[in-house]
C-alpha cells in the first residue's frame, strides 16, 4: 500500500516537468542577486536604460521612494508629475510603434512572470545579442525589435563584459521586485507559518494517539 | 447561563440534538485510515475558498478594462490583498488535489457501491458545480490564458446540434469572449460555491443515512462503530493540520508554480498564445477532448469521461463486497487507470504532435476501456475468487449480508401483509 502510494507520488510530481519550457535553446541560469542594493542600483539602470520606451505601470514614484530610492533621484525622474503617478514610457505608443516596425515596447511591470524561465529568460534575453549577416538578433527572441540597449553582442573585452553582466542582473533583479513586491515578506510571513502549523500539527498527532489509546 | 441559553435555543431549536446525534455520538467505523480524512478537507478547502473569494470580490473589478489592473491593485495595495489572491488561487489546486484523492478512495474502497449510489451521484453533481466554478473563475483575472481557454471551451458549445452557433452566442453573451462573458462569469462565479454548499448538505444527509464505508468495504457489526467525536474529530484535526502545512509550503513559497506564465499578460484577442493550456486539473480531460479528430466527437468524449464516473454502481457487477482488499483483478485495473490519468495529464499539456496525439489516443482508449471491462471483468473475477475459496472473514460477511438482506425482506413484507 505504501509501495504504490509512493509510486503515484513520484509520477505527480514528475508529470509536473510538463510544465517545463519548451525553449529550443538553453537559459543562463546565473544567479541573479535578491539584496536591496542590486535591486536599487537595478531601479536606476531600469529608468535610466529602459523607461525612455518601456512603461512599468504598476510602479508608482511612491513605490520608488518606498524601496529605498533617494527623494532627489525620484524628484528628478519625475519632474513635476504628482508622487503617485504611474511610471509610464517616456515615448508615445504612436512613436515607438513607428520606431519599432508597428511594434509597442511591451510594460515591463510584470515581465518576469510573464515568460517562461522567469528571471533567467530576461538575464540571458539581455545578454543574448548576436550579431548576425542580417544585422543585429536576439538568440532567445529571434527577430526582437529591440535594440541591444547593453551593448552586450558589440562588447568582447572580459572586464567590460562583467560590468555588463552586473548591469544586466541588477535590471532583472529589480524587475524581479518589480513584478511582485511583497515576495520577501510573502517568504518571511511563510517561515513563521510553517513553524507554527509545524508544531500544532506535532501535538495535534499526539493528543490524537492520546485518545486513540484509549480505544479497546 | 451558557445551559440555561441552550435549553432556551433547544425547546425552539433541535441545536444540542442535531450535535449529538450528527456530531458526537454519530456511529463511524473503527478502522477507517487516513483515506477517509480527505471528505472534511474538502470541505475545509470549500470554505477558505469562499472566505478568500469574498474578501477579494471586495477589491476586483469585472470588466475587460479594469479586470487585470484590479488584480494587481489587490496583490500590490491591498493590505494582505497578495496572501488572499495566492491562497484563493492555490486553493483552487488544492481543492481538486483533495476532490481527486477523495474519489480515488471512494473508487479503491468500492464505497460508490450499494447502498452508497446516491453519496456518489450526488458527489457527481459537486464535481461537476467545481467543475464549473472554476472555469468561470479562471477567466476573471483576464489574462492571455484566461481569455484564450474561455475562448476555446465556450466554442465548444459549437458542437450542439442544429442551435450550435446560437448557444454560443448566449453563453458568451457576445459573438466572443467580452465583457458580457466577463461579467456574467463574475456573477455565477460568486453564485455557484453556495449552490455548492447546499449540494455538500445533501451529500452529508446522503451519508449520515448509509453511515461510512471502511477499508474492509464490507458493512461492520455494531460493536465495530465508535463515536465521531472525539475519534475523528481529532483525527481530521491533525490531517488538517498537515493538509495547511503542504498549502502554506504552495502559498507562500511555490505560488506561481501554479499559474501560467501567459496569464501575467494582459488578454489580447488579436494574439494566441503558443500554447492554449487549462490548468493542470482539467489536463487529462483536456487531452480526451483533443484525442478525438472530431469537433463534436472531442466534447461527446470529454463529456463522457467526466460523466461515466456515474454509472460505476452498474458496471461493477461483483458479488465480492466492498472494492480492492478482497479483489485483485479490480485492484489491478484501478492502479492501471491511475497511471493513465497521469499519461493523459502529461498529453494534455503538452502541444500536440503526432507522438503525443497517437499517445493521447491510445489513453483515451483504454480510459473508455477500464470501465467498458469492468462488468465483464467483475463477473470473472468473482467466479475465479469463488472457485479458489474466499478468504473466512467474507465468506461470513457475505452471509451476514444476505441474513441481513432476509431479514429485512421479511420485515417488509409482514409489514405489507
Amino acid at each position: 500500500m505504501k509501495k504504490q502510494f509512493m509510486l503515484t507520488l513520484a509520477l505527480f510530481t514528475l508529470s509536473f516537468s510538463a510544465y517545463a519550457s519548451d525553449a529550443g535553446i538553453e537559459l543562463d541560469r546565473e544567479k541573479i542577486p535578491t539584496d536591496s542594493a542590486s535591486i536599487l542600483r537595478g531601479a536606476e539602470h531600469v529608468v535610466n536604460n529602459c523607461v525612455s520606451c518601456h512603461g512599468l505601470k504598476y510602479i508608482k514614484y511612491t513605490d520608488m521612494l518606498a524601496l529605498g530610492i533617494e527623494q532627489k533621484t525620484v524628484d528628478g525622474w519625475r519632474g513635476d508629475k504628482p508622487i503617485n503617478t504611474r511610471i509610464t514610457a517616456g515615448m508615445p505608443a504612436e512613436a515607438a510603434a513607428a520606431a519599432f516596425g508597428g511594434v509597442v515596447p511591451p510594460d515591463l511591470s510584470l515581465m518576469t512572470s510573464a515568460r517562461d524561465g522567469g528571471v533567467h529568460y530576461m538575464y540571458s534575453y539581455l545578454m543574448g545579442y548576436t550579431v548576425t549577416d542580417k544585422g543585429m538578433d536576439n538568440k532567445y527572441y529571434p527577430g526582437t525589435r529591440m535594440p541591444d540597449i547593453l551593448a552586450s553582442a558589440s562588447t568582447t573585452d572580459p572586464k567590460l563584459r562583467a560590468e555588463v553582466s552586473t548591469k544586466a542582473k541588477e535590471i532583472t533583479a529589480f524587475l524581479n521586485w518589480a513584478a511582485d513586491p511583497h515576495a520577501e515578506e510573502r517568504k518571511q510571513l511563510g517561515k513563521y507559518v510553517i513553524a507554527y502549523l509545524l508544531l500544532l500539527t506535532v501535538l495535534l498527532y499526539f493528543w490524537k494517539v492520546q485518545i486513540w489509546s484509549k480505544l479497546k | 447561563m451558557y445551559k440555561r441559553t441552550l435549553e432556551w435555543i433547544d425547546k425552539r431549536f433541535p441545536l444540542t440534538g442535531f450535535v449529538k446525534h450528527s456530531l458526537v455520538d454519530y456511529p463511524t467505523p473503527r478502522n477507517l485510515s487516513y483515506w477517509w480524512n480527505f471528505g472534511s478537507l474538502a470541505g475545509i478547502a470549500l470554505v477558505m475558498q469562499i472566505i478568500t473569494g469574498i474578501f477579494l470580490a471586495m477589491h476586483y473589478k469585472a470588466d475587460i478594462g479594469m479586470a487585470f489592473d484590479s488584480i494587481q491593485h489587490i496583490m500590490r495595495d491591498v493590505n494582505y490583498g497578495w496572501l488572499l489572491r495566492f491562497i484563493h488561487s492555490s486553493g483552487a489546486s488544492a481543492f481538486f488535489a483533495v476532490i481527486y484523492i477523495h474519489m480515488a478512495r471512494t473508487l479503491y474502497y468500492g464505497s460508490y457501491r450499494a447502498p452508497r449510489e446516491l453519496m456518489w451521484w450526488t458527489g457527481q453533481g459537486l464535481l461537476l458545480l467545481l467543475m464549473a466554478t472554476a472555469f468561470m473563475g479562471y477567466l476573471l483575472p483576464w489574462g492571455q490564458m484566461s481569455y484564450w481557454g474561455a475562448a476555446v471551451i465556450t466554442n465548444l458549445f459549437r458542437a450542439t446540434p442544429f442551435i450550435g452557433d446560437y448557444v454560443v452566442i448566449w453563453l458568451r453573451g457576445d459573438f466572443q469572449v467580452g465583457d458580457a462573458t466577463l461579467t456574467r462569469f463574475y456573477a455565477l462565479h460568486y453564485l455557484l460555491p453556495f449552490i455548492i454548499v447546499g449540494a455538500v448538505m445533501v451529500h452529508l444527509v446522503a451519508l449520515h443515512t448509509v453511515k461510512s464505508s471502511n477499508p474492509s468495504g464490507i458493512n461492520l457489526a455494531d460493536k465495530d462503530n465508535i463515536p465521531f467525536h472525539p475519534y475523528f474529530t481529532i483525527k481530521d484535526l491533525y490531517g488538517l493540520g498537515v493538509y495547511l502545512i503542504v498549502f502554506s509550503i504552495f502559498v507562500f513559497f511555490m505560488p506561481d508554480t501554479l499559474i501560467e506564465s501567459a496569464n501575467n499578460i494582459p488578454a489580447n484577442p488579436l494574439q494566441t498564445p503558443a500554447h492554449i493550456v487549462p490548468e493542470w486539473y482539467f489536463l487529462p480531460f483536456y487531452a480526451i477532448l483533443r484525442s478525438v479528430p472530431d469537433l463534436a466527437g472531442g466534447v461527446v468524449a470529454m463529456a463522457l469521461s467526466v460523466m461515466i464516473f456515474a454509472a460505476m454502481p452498474f458496471l461493477d457487477r461483483s458479488k465480492i463486497p466492498g472494492g480492492s482488499r478482497y479483489r485483485p483483478a479490480y485492484r489491478v485495473m484501478f492502479y492501471l487507470f491511475i497511471v493513465n490519468i497521469f499519461v493523459l495529464g502529461y498529453v494534455g499539456a503538452k502541444p500536440v504532435t503526432p507522438g503525443t496525439a497517437m499517445l493521447g489516443q491510445f489513453a483515451t482508449v483504454f480510459y473508455f476501456s477500464v470501465f467498458l471491462l469492468l462488468p465483464w471483468i467483475s463477473k470473472k473475477e468473482e467466479k475465479y475468487l469463488r472457485d479458489r475459496g474466499l478468504p473466512a472473514e467474507v465468506e461470513e460477511l457475505i452471509k451476514d449480508e444476505e441474513i441481513k438482506k432476509t431479514e429485512r425482506r421479511q420485515k417488509r413484507d409482514r409489514r405489507h401483509a
